[in-house]
């Protein structure tokens, strides 16, 4: 099964930490913007001719900033052009601060079936430190709006000023008001965003004082009984952001717009990161790609592991053999033996002991070459 | 060939900084040898690592023509000389192939202690000195004083001094005048066989070892065939010539002249630095008198970042000795490093110079243990035996005493600072014998220090204390008996060899805590917790511990991110590959380097 991402890069204002391709003063070209997506999701269409697709994300970005009739368009064209299944994962990203009854009812209309809601923190002063145009009670009114429905609430850690505390509070937040997922991440301080300077002078939490934020977050996720099934990524059962899963599975997935990124038939491309140019390429009839590569052997070994192991169930023996048609236990014995006390070796998967699963680069990169 | 009458071959003796690469470039200037506008400043500091620091580390020779008032011309050749003390064997060896020595002395400063060390030198070598006084366009000069300060400190007659500026160019038509005047022509004979000192050699790819010789008697040419009374390896002479600076063959080399020989000489242990050359066919009866034989006081462990260029490593140790016959080194191995090599340095710059020289010239990326000295160790057995390297140190029960080598230390400074010097000597273990008033301004302190203890930073400390102004002069005098231990470093409970040291027992304690916090923070957090701790024998006397990492984790990894964040792996991973493991400690190279910080001032 195969996914599909459209990235719409306009926002109401621009956050501090944001280091994704987005534009808080060029919501005008949305129309236009919208209609190149479809052009380009049309031009491609050939490539997928006889793929089966699952999934498809809106993501941003700000989708829910824009226009909602302009969300409908990609999602007839999505169906229009690609074989997707009618229980497909539809799912739109949204900032609290940009919704109201009427978006919600059309998105729903149009098929979406799943919302992702960045919430990040339940505390107002934070979300004013991080630029987030919304506070508390734009979440609780978004919240309501999707009461019943299938929907995430992003949370961050490492913020300024931040407790242990305060990440438990934002996720009872969350909780209470029906999220089925939750996306509990850190802030990574970028180089080039306002929040940079926050970092270079001090003032976000060291690594410790994060990582006892996650343990605190993670207890209190497992106690009002969402499952941890990656290292960000927290649900109730059953309600897995499949579209996301197929990332870390190594599946395929067409990246639609600026600076969207696809795999597919083996190989990885992206989009220009420049909205101009972006236009030009595709109102000319080519494809706006500026990058393409095919990973084999090591490399897409390495990405498979790299992958698997953020998630709780780890390395599926069988899929990596049937991938690369090696054994995964005899291709790395020695990397196995060397991190036994971090690994769980079982039947048929080796994954992250639950404990290592936040320090997990210092595993994965032992296995890479 | 030239008439020995019109030559002066000669030296510039002077303290860091105190402008002899400037003068030696205005000689140059003035003579014609190199024109103002292809003059690149200071052009004997040709290495880089020279230039940067503002020293001569090899010898340069440089032939120039001057056109004197008596009106003959002359022929001077001018050897270059390091200033440091650490260079001393350098010095010596530029000393053999002179008659005469520029002293420069700074108007403003006077004398300075490692000028001293140089002109005894030179006046042991029966050379003539000829005082120069230079910086006189500094508002501070005061070359009056500087001259009388001459005449007091080392006795000379500083009447004749030139005063000059070798910055603005002034009266530098008076050194090259007294050069010729006072310095005496070169005697030798050159009808006598051939005896020709070697004071310098390097290798060049294409023409094989050139030897730099000061002829003293005879004649050598094209076609002789030559040796040495070292080697029964003979050679035949392929080139000669002098230096121009750049190599500039000549028909012959005769008595008193100062060139190079190329004979595509494979082997520089053939021809080693300080042999005679002689002619094969009409030998001399005997050899000149050679050099003092080379003392290491400073040895450390040098080895490959990566283990598998050793080979590299040797190659690169292999050149450096050619024209450095000052490095000694024999392969070594360590638990924690590897394969590498024991290296013997005449005193710590020599030692920087080197491991700089290894990176920047060779591009290699070089480990460095904790430099330490020889120690005198005598055996319950009453076998007495040299340790320089603290792994191979007896074990503490087959030790009946250890001693350790002592240096008498001059060092120079304005009576203000005494108390800070005196101070810093006290922490040294230094033991006080005296102290003497040059004048009012300067008084010399002469303190007895072990020489393990000035390795480190004492220099610097001297320096940073006195903000800048003494300058201190040391020689080896002897061992005397002393309380030393052994320190060892365990991570993760495994004695790291790498990082173990011989220290005085009273300053085991601070040293060995000291290092533990230092190394705290030097080694990367782990997946586990590593304790560092520092041990004497089998007991703890410190420790630290590095915690385990908590938090090394890429936030999202969604559709887009999958490559860029693949990257950010590897070069986590590139940053692993540079480390060593000690044990299941992975440590970066750095690491090494903090046994060398004392105290984190």
């Amino acid at each position: 099964m195969a996914g599909i991402y459209v990235h719409i890069p306009f926002c109401k204002s621009k956050c501090r930490y944001c280091d994704f391709t987005s534009f808080p003063d060029k919501l005008n070209l949305a129309e236009s913007y919208v209609a190149c997506v479809c052009r380009e999701m049309s031009k491609r269409s050939p490539a997928a001719e006889g793929v089966n697709f699952d999934t498809l994300y809106i993501g941003g970005g700000t989708p829910s900033v824009i226009d909602k009739t302009y969300i409908g368009m990609i999602i007839a064209a999505a169906k229009k052009y690609y074989n997707l299944s009618p229980s497909a994962e539809i799912t739109i990203e949204m900032n609290p601060g940009t919704v109201d009854e009427s978006k919600i009812s059309f998105y729903k209309k149009c098929g979406v079936n799943r919302f992702s809601v960045g919430l990040q923190s339940a505390i107002d002063s934070q979300l004013a430190d991080l630029g987030r145009c919304h506070t508390l009670n734009s979440f609780v009114y978004c919240a309501k709006l999707l009461k019943g429905e299938n929907f995430n609430a992003d949370v961050m850690i490492g913020l300024k000023n931040q407790t242990a505390e305060d990440v438990q509070n934002t996720i009872k937040v969350a909780h209470a008001f029906g999220a089925s997922h939750i996306s509990m991440y850190a802030l990574t301080p970028e180089d080039g965003t306002p929040i940079y300077t926050d970092y270079l002078n001090g003032e976000l939490p060291d690594g410790d004082e994060v990582a006892a934020m996650y343990a605190a977050g993670l207890s209190c996720l497992e106690s009002l009984g969402y499952r941890r099934y990656e290292v960000s990524n927290f649900c109730k059962e059953g309600k897995e952001s499949r579209h996301n899963l197929n990332y870390w599975h190594r599946g395929e997935y067409l990246g639609f717009g600026v600076s969207a990124s696809s795999f597919f038939k083996g190989v990885r491309f992206t989009n220009t990161f420049d909205l101009d140019e972006y236009f030009k390429c595709i109102l000319s009839d080519n494809f706006a790609v500026i990058d393409a590569q095919k990973p084999e052997g090591e490399d897409a070994r390495e990405e498979f592991i790299m992958l698997a192991l953020r998630t709780a169930d780890g390395v599926c023996l069988q899929d990596y053999k049937s991938c690369f048609g090696s054994d995964f236990l005899t291709d790395y014995a020695a990397v196995i033996k060397k991190l036994s006390h971090c690994l769980e070796v079982g039947e048929n998967r080796v994954r992250i002991r639950p404990e290592y699963l936040f320090v997990q680069n210092s595993i994965i990169v032992e296995f890479f070459a | 060939m030239s008439d020995s009458k019109y030559i002066r071959n000669f030296c510039i003796i002077a303290h860091i900084d105190h402008g002899k690469s400037t003068l030696a470039d205005r000689l140059m200037e003035l003579t014609g040898q190199v024109s103002e506008r292809d003059m690149e400043d200071q052009l004997l500091d040709s290495m880089d690592i020279e230039r940067e620091r503002g020293i001569t580390i090899k010898l340069t020779p440089v032939r120039m023509f001057y056109s004197a008032d008596d009106g003959n011309e002359y022929e001077l050749n001018l050897i270059d000389t390091p200033g440091h003390v650490d260079f001393t064997y350098e010095v010596s060896r530029s000393l053999a192939a002179c008659e005469g020595a520029i002293l420069i002395v700074d108007a403003s400063q006077g004398v300075e202690a490692q000028t001293l060390a140089n002109v005894y030198l030179a006046l042991e070598n029966d050379l003539e000195i000829l005082p120069v006084i230079n910086k006189i366009d500094l508002p501070s000069a005061r070359p009056e004083e500087a001259k009388k300060e001459i005449e007091e400190v080392i006795g000379l007659d500083a009447s004749y001094a030139p005063l000059v500026s070798a910055k603005e160019g002034t009266n530098i038509r008076d050194v090259l005048e007294a050069v010729v005047k006072y310095f005496p022509a070169p005697s030798g004979d050159s009808s006598a066989p051939l005896k020709a000192l070697i004071f310098d050699s390097y290798y060049d790819n294409y023409k094989g070892v050139i030897l730099f010789v000061r002829v003293k008697d005879g004649e050598v040419k094209p076609g002789d065939r030559i040796k040495t009374f070292r080697s029964d390896k003979q050679y035949d002479v392929v080139e000669v010539g002098v230096f121009s600076p750049g190599l500039l063959p000549r028909q012959s080399l005769s008595a008193g002249e100062v060139g190079y020989i190329a004979a595509s000489i494979k082997s520089i242990q053939d021809f080693a630095v300080g042999d005679t050359v002689t002619n094969a066919a009409a030998p001399a009866a005997e050899p000149l008198p050679g050099y003092k034989k080379v003392q290491s006081v400073v040895f450390c462990g040098i080895y490959p970042l990566d283990g598998s260029k050793f080979n590299d490593l040797k190659d690169a140790i292999g050149k450096l000795q050619l024209n450095d016959a000052s490095l000694l080194f024999e392969p070594d191995t360590s638990v924690a490093l590897g394969f590498g090599f024991r290296c013997g340095f005449l005193g710590l710059l020599h030692m920087e110079i080197i491991q700089e020289r290894l990176e920047r010239e060779f591009g290699l990326e070089i480990i460095t243990t904790a430099p330490s000295v020889s120690y005198k160790v005598v055996k319950t057995d009453g076998e007495c035996v040299y340790v320089d390297n603290p792994s191979h140190l007896p074990s503490a029960s087959e030790i009946e005493h250890m001693e350790e080598p002592i240096v008498k230390a001059d060092i120079f400074s304005p009576p203000d600072y005494l108390g800070q010097i005196m101070d810093l000597c006290r922490e040294k273990r230094g033991v006080f014998i005296g102290m003497t008033y040059l004048d009012k301004s300067r008084v010399k302190l002469e303190y007895e220090l072990p020489l393990n203890e000035i390795i480190f930073d004492f220099f610097d400390s001297v320096k940073s204390r006195t903000r800048g102004y003494a300058s201190f002069d040391y020689e080896l005098i002897g061992y005397k008996p002393a309380k030393l231990v052994k320190l060892d470093i365990l991570l993760n409970g495994e004695v790291c060899d790498a990082l173990s040291m011989i220290v005085h027992e009273d300053s085991a304690y601070p040293r060995g805590r000291t290092l533990c916090e230092n190394l705290k923070e030097a080694i990367p957090r782990q997946l586990f917790e590593v304790p560092v701790q520092a041990a004497i024998g089998g007991k703890i006397i410190a420790r630290e511990t590095v915690k385990a990492v908590r938090k090394d984790v890429l936030a999202k990894c969604y559709g887009g991110d999958i490559t860029r964040k693949k990257k950010l792996l590897e070069k986590q991973k590139e940053g692993k590959k540079r480390m060593r493991s000690i044990g299941s400690v992975e440590v970066p190279s750095e690491v090494f380097m903090q046994i060398l910080k004392t105290n984190k001032d």
